[in-house]
Parts: structure tokens; C-alpha cells; sequence
């Protein structure tokens, strides 16, 4: 009897347990594969990334699966991405992310996989994703290679990278001065410039603007703000510069007349100095990335929290509106990474609507339509609507993010825009001077090989 | 037999020389005889070192109408010039200063050769901050003398002028301490029978002191002529090279050419010259007077 007992439980506990790993088999688990799976990430210790690494945990323990980040200052996370990106092997990071000039350059090293391969799989792409959702603008700028001119979306294009940390242009000021010295926000750059020299001659102690002005990548950058609302370009359609042209040296004289209207100092700045003198207060109106906005809402570095206005990138004359900057960072798979699908569902799952949206509220950026447009998110991030109105007129055009542009920026535009910038040179002869050693550069880097054989 | 122990002695001498010679070779010759064989090739970052392109001379040719190299070579020559002048009159003047076991001699030493001791990036954040325009300590202080905030770094003029007075900051103890060993090991006979025939401090200073410090002046003038010409950290954190050219050094633009333009083949040809600048230049003061050649005299 006893022994009957024991045979019946025996085989009702095998019952037990079979159906329910048949259940389990049942219940659909994109992780489960992947479960106990390490993967690591190289992400810059930037504000964006600090703050989503804190989601980690929960992406853990809803996925089993394990991630480790690897932080580095953001100058100096792309040599190190380089070393584990070269190895012909398997190299360290899974996932990687990039500032997306970058893009370009890793692919033509071959160092990212197609994230199409991952797309197509059912088992690892989620139905309830919406891409369409992400930012178009900034999925073509950090993402997409291979379309138009190589790194804009085209029939050829192929996608490489979702974005992260991404970013553009809007104009940011002081609300409370303006509304002090009873000033109309300006909407083009004309009423900027003059608003600028205003606030600098009559508001004591304050400056009408900040820049970038560093020689180097920072006043290109400063500069590339400028030349796309003038309606200027690096290049023609057939690689040939044209920074001499009238809207350049236009934008190039708006760029002076902004840092003549910045705090002393402004030829040395980066990135955070510009921020630092509007956070600090002694700027009033600052032109770049929508970055600043959380910024300012910090007390550890802002004193003018609950003073700040923004509206959207100045025009120039009669257009619709001012062509902004497209930047930021995207993140990618490195095609030497180990555990591929793996990071890709993190990846999914860290740009996903969901996750989106929280990481916004934790301060992070957010990257989909939805987070922005969100109308509890824009009562508690005011510079979400104009971000949004933004990004209808946002160019992925406004700096070419060809392989060579690392040759371009700093080492020859950024000479050229500080020579002029500090009165060494004229705007035509530094710019004469810089489309001359730039159409050198391509010349070597063959742009010129195809038109050279006349067909 | 007792050849046998001298040849003994000298295989084991070798053998100590092993370990020096091995460490010489793969990280002084391989890497030396790599940068002048990349000089002409292309190869940019990110490629294998085997798809490099040879190009013959193409670099070369590039590089003599290159004008950010020449105008990199002038301004490192000029900041040679100017901060090699000023520290050894301020070094040399500190030493004479401080070589007489005045009160509280120790005291200043060691405050003298505290710069000496920063690293070169804490020392290029240390003199950007102190000369940053809008928040800097130095348009602090000259505000309240009346003087008008100046942008130190934002000037051609006066970031070339920063660079030359941050490198005299940080490198004028190097000189100081080596002069004050110098001038503390010259023989007291000497200078006691100068005194006795009656010289002022001046003929002591200069035609007995001065001259017999020569051949560590002309060792410390070359030791610090070569650091010059790889002084990159403080620069590349004040200026950046900036604004526009004007404290782009070689040893910068050699850096961007590498590491910001990614043409590693073409920033070989330039290293390769900014060696053979400094070969030229220490065999001429080598020529001028060898210390070594004039030890071996006695």
C-alpha cells in the first residue's frame, strides 16, 4: 500500500513537473535563451548615460540577463572602443555607443553589425516596438549609413545604429530679463544678433549670448550651427567645398558678431564653458543643444532655474524655419561582440516607449515622438514642445558625416574658422585657405576619382 | 689563463648588457625604425598595420607646403627660444640667490621646486583656470589694481604669452635645482683665491662661477630643449593649439595629424622631422662645447 502511494506520487509530482515546463515552453520568453548571459556596454560617462545606467537593475531582473558598463569620458571612450572594435577575435564590448560622426568611420572598418539581422528575427524583435515612434531625424544622423552622400537616409542606406543621448538645436534665454527689459524672443537671426548687442550694452553684468569659440572641433561646431539656418553647406553634391560661398561667410560674421556678445574668455570655450556662462547667468541667450535644459533645472550648477524661456532655432530672412543641428550619440553592436542578441534586446529594450519614458523622467533624453509629445512630460519639461516643433526642421545635413570629417574638423576648419574668429584672418581668406586644404584631403581620400574619368 | 678570466668577465658583462639591450631595442629601435618606415605609407587609424600603402616620398612632398607645419615650427622655435632664455636667467639667477646658507634657505628650495613636482595636466587645469577670462584668479586680482579683464587664452598674443609663462612656472626649478648642485659642488679653492685677489661678486659671478658651470649649463640647456620640444599635455589642455595657430606647437600638430585627422603615415613624416630638428639642434650645441669631450680632456 505504502509503496503504492508512493509510486502514485511519484509519478503525479513527474506529472507536475512536465506540464509545467510544457507550459513553460508555452509562455513565450524573448530572454530566456539569453538568461545568466553577461554583456558589456561602453557608454560615456556623460548625464543621459549616468542616469540610465540606473535602470540597469531593472533590466536584469526582467531579463536574466547580466550587463556591465563600462564609463568613459566621452573624448576618450572612442580610442578605447577602437582597441575591442580592431580585435579580429571577439572583442570586450557588446553593445558600443557613439557620437554619431563617428558612424561612418566604424562602418567603413567594418566594426558594426546590420541591425536589420536582428529586425528580421522574430524571436528577438518585438512587435510592440513602433520604430516609427524613434526620432526620424535622429535615426537617420546616428544611425543610418550608406543612403545619399553615404551617411544621409537613401535607397541604399542601412541602419546600424538606434539613438541614445541624441540631440538638436533650439534657443534657450532669460525669460525674466527679457520680460525686465520688455524683449520680444527672437525668431530670426537678424533679431537675435541685434537683441544680443542690446542685452550687452544695457543689462549690466550680463552678456547677450555664449558660444563655442575653442579652436578645434568646438568652433566648428559653433560655427556648423549657424551655416545650416544660413542655408550654407561643407559641400556641393559633388564633394566640393563650398564654405566660400555667401551664406557661409554670412554665417561666419554671425558667429563673430555672437562671440563679440559672449563673456570674455569665449575663444577658449567648449561645450561647458557656453553652458556654464548661461547656467552661471551671465549670458543671456544660448543657441545649442536642447541638452542645456536639464541643466538648467540642476541647483548643483544652474543659478537660473525657473528663469529660462526657449523657442525654437532663429531663421534666417523669409524661410520656413531654422535648419537645426542633429547630434548626439547612438549605440550599436560591434560585429566582433560575442553576445549579439543579447545586446540587441537590451538595446530594445532600453530605447523601447516604455523605458523611454521613464528614463525621461529620471532625466535622461528621451528619443521617441511619443515621450516628447507626451503632455504630463511637457508640463514638467517645458522645452519638450519646442524640441518637438524643433525636429520638423531639424537637417541631418548640417555637417558631413563622412569617414574623412575627423581630417576636416579640428585640423583645418577648426584653425581657419579661430583665425578668423580672433581677427588673424578675413572670413574670405581663411575660408579661401581651408576649401583649399579641404578639397586636398578629399583629393587623397579619392571623392575626386569617379568625375576625374569624364564618363 | 688569465685571458680566459678576462673574456669570462666580459661574457658576463655582456650579459648584465642584455636586459638594457633588449629593452632598448624593442622600445626604442623597432618603434624609431616603424615611425620612419610609416613616414612613407598611408595608413589611418583603425587600419592594420599590414594594409598600409606605401607612397614613396608623397609625405614628404606634402609636408614642405604644408602650412600649419611650417607655421608649427616657428612657433615651437619660438617657444623654445623664449621660455629656454627666461628660465635660465631666472633659474640661474634663484641659484645664485639661494647657494649661500642664508636662514630659511631650505624653505625656499623646496617652495622652488614644488612646480617641478605637478603633474602636466594638473599643471595646464591649474593655469586655465587662473587665466580663464570670465572666472580666472588673475583678471581677479588685475580688476582690483584697475586693470581690465583680459582673455588670456582667447588672444593670439596672450595665449602664446600664457603657454611661455605657465612652462616657466613649472620648468624653472628643473634648471634652478641643477645650477644650485652645480654651483655647490664648484671647488671652494677656486673661489676663495678669487676672493683673495680681490674680485666683486660680479667677476665672481661671471668669469669664474659662470664658466666653470658650463658644462652643466650646456647638459641642462639640452635636457630642457628636448622637453620643450615634446611639451604637449599643458598646451593641449590651455589652447588646444588655439586660437587659431597660435600655440600649436609641433608636437601638437603632430598629435592632431595622428590622432584628430587619423593619418598616421603622414604624422611619421612629421615626427621623423621634428627628430631630425632636434638632432640638428643638439649636435650644434654639442659641437658648440661637449661636456663629455671635455671630461675626457682632463
Amino acid at each position: 500500500m505504502r509503496k503504492r502511494i508512493l509510486a502514485v506520487a511519484l509519478a503525479l509530482s513527474l506529472l507536475a513537473s512536465l506540464s509545467a515546463s510544457v507550459m513553460a515552453q508555452d509562455a513565450f520568453d524573448p530572454y530566456a535563451p539569453y538568461r545568466g548571459d553577461t554583456i558589456v556596454v561602453s557608454w560615456p560617462s556623460l548625464y543621459h548615460f549616468q542616469q540610465a545606467a540606473t535602470l540597469i537593475p531593472q533590466f536584469e531582473e526582467e531579463t536574466g540577463i547580466n550587463v556591465e558598463v563600462d564609463f568613459l569620458q566621452y573624448q576618450a571612450m572612442k580610442p578605447a572602443q577602437e582597441v575591442e572594435l580592431q580585435k579580429p577575435r571577439t572583442g570586450e564590448y557588446d553593445v558600443v555607443a557613439w557620437v554619431v560622426f563617428t558612424k561612418s568611420e566604424y562602418v567603413i572598418n567594418g566594426y558594426l553589425e546590420p541591425l536589420a539581422n536582428f529586425f528580421v528575427d522574430p524571436a528577438l524583435a518585438d512587435p510592440s516596438y513602433m520604430p516609427e515612434d524613434l526620432v526620424p531625424a535622429w535615426v537617420e544622423t546616428g544611425g543610418v549609413v550608406g543612403g545619399t552622400n553615404a551617411y544621409l537616409p537613401g535607397p541604399t542606406q542601412a541602419l546600424y545604429g538606434l539613438p541614445f543621448g541624441a540631440e538638436t538645436s533650439i534657443l534657450v534665454y532669460r525669460a525674466d530679463i527679457f520680460e525686465e527689459h520688455d524683449l520680444a524672443v527672437p525668431t530670426t537671426y537678424d533679431e537675435m544678433l541685434s537683441t544680443a548687442a542690446y542685452i550687452t550694452e544695457n543689462v549690466d553684468g550680463v552678456y547677450g549670448m555664449t558660444s563655442r569659440g575653442a579652436a578645434g572641433h568646438q568652433i566648428v561646431h559653433g560655427w556648423l550651427l549657424h551655416l545650416s539656418p544660413y542655408g550654407g553647406t561643407i559641400f556641393d553634391s559633388s564633394w566640393e567645398p563650398v564654405v566660400t560661398s555667401p551664406e557661409a561667410i554670412a554665417s561666419l560674421h554671425a558667429l563673430k558678431t555672437i562671440m563679440d556678445n559672449s563673456p570674455p574668455g569665449v575663444e577658449t570655450y567648449g561645450f561647458g564653458d557656453q553652458a556654464n556662462a548661461f547656467l552661471q547667468g551671465d549670458s543671456a541667450m544660448y543657441v545649442d543643444s536642447h541638452k542645456v535644459a536639464a541643466m538648467t533645472r540642476d541647483p548643483n550648477q544652474s543659478l537660473v532655474d525657473g528663469k529660462v524661456g526657449y523657442a525654437l532655432h532663429p531663421k534666417v530672412g523669409d524661410a520656413e524655419c531654422g535648419l537645426s543641428e542633429t547630434g548626439g550619440f547612438a549605440m550599436g553592436i560591434p560585429s566582433n561582440s560575442a553576445n549579439q542578441e543579447a545586446a540587441f534586446l537590451f538595446m530594445q529594450w532600453m530605447t523601447s516607449p516604455r523605458i523611454d519614458r521613464e528614463l525621461a523622467l529620471i532625466g535622461g533624453d528621451p528619443a521617441r515622438i511619443s515621450t516628447l509629445n507626451d503632455p504630463e512630460m511637457q508640463a514638467m519639461f517645458p522645452e519638450y514642445a519646442v524640441v518637438v516643433e524643433q525636429l520638423e526642421c531639424a537637417n541631418p545635413n548640417w555637417r558631413p558625416l563622412i569617414p574623412e570629417w575627423g581630417a576636416l574638423n579640428a585640423p583645418i576648419l577648426g584653425v581657419y574658422v579661430s583665425e578668423f574668429a580672433t581677427g588673424a584672418m578675413s572670413a574670405e581668406e581663411a575660408m579661401a585657405q581651408a576649401a583649399e586644404e579641404i578639397r586636398a584631403e578629399m583629393d587623397r581620400a579619392g571623392y575626386y576619382g569617379w568625375s576625374s574619368m569624364g564618363m | 689563463m688569465l685571458s680566459s678570466i678576462k673574456a669570462r668577465q666580459i661574457r658576463i658583462a655582456y650579459l648584465f648588457l642584455l636586459p638594457a639591450i633588449i629593452v632598448f631595442t624593442l622600445g626604442l629601435i623597432v618603434p624609431l625604425a616603424n615611425t620612419f618606415e610609416l613616414s612613407f605609407n598611408r595608413l589611418s587609424m583603425g587600419s592594420r598595420w599590414e594594409d598600409r600603402d606605401y607612397v614613396g616620398a608623397d609625405n614628404y612632398a606634402r609636408m614642405v607646403d604644408d602650412a600649419h607645419v611650417l607655421s608649427s615650427v616657428g612657433v615651437t622655435l619660438r617657444f623654445a627660444a623664449v621660455v629656454l632664455a627666461a628660465e635660465l636667467v631666472i633659474g640661474m639667477g634663484l641659484a645664485l640667490l639661494l647657494e649661500k646658507p642664508i636662514k630659511g634657505a631650505a624653505i625656499f628650495r623646496t617652495i622652488f621646486i614644488l612646480p617641478l613636482m605637478v603633474s602636466p595636466v594638473a599643471v595646464g587645469l591649474i593655469w586655465r583656470y587662473l587665466l580663464d577670462g570670465r572666472i580666472g584668479l588673475v583678471n581677479h586680482y588685475l580688476g582690483l589694481l584697475g586693470i581690465p579683464a583680459q582673455t588670456w587664452l582667447g588672444d593670439p598674443n596672450l595665449a602664446f604669452f600664457s603657454i611661455v609663462i605657465t612652462d616657466i612656472w613649472q620648468w624653472t626649478p628643473f634648471i634652478f635645482i641643477i645650477l644650485l648642485a652645480g654651483l655647490q659642488a664648484l671647488p671652494s679653492e677656486v673661489l676663495e683665491a678669487s676672493r683673495i685677489d680681490g674680485a666683486n661678486w660680479f667677476q665672481m659671478t661671471f668669469l669664474i662661477k659662470v664658466p666653470m658651470l658650463r658644462s652643466i649649463l650646456l647638459v641642462t640647456i639640452l635636457m630642457r630643449l628636448i622637453d620643450v620640444f615634446r611639451a604637449l599635455e599643458v598646451i593641449f589642455i590651455m589652447t588646444f593649439g588655439g586660437p587659431g595657430r597660435s600655440t600649436q606647437v609641433l608636437s601638437l600638430h603632430i598629435y592632431k595629424t595622428a590622432f584628430t585627422s587619423q593619418t598616421l603615415g603622414y604624422a611619421s613624416t612629421i615626427a621623423v622631422v621634428l627628430m631630425f630638428l632636434m638632432l640638428v639642434l643638439s649636435l650644434g650645441l654639442l659641437l658648440f662645447s661637449n661636456p663629455l669631450k671635455e671630461r675626457a680632456d682632463f
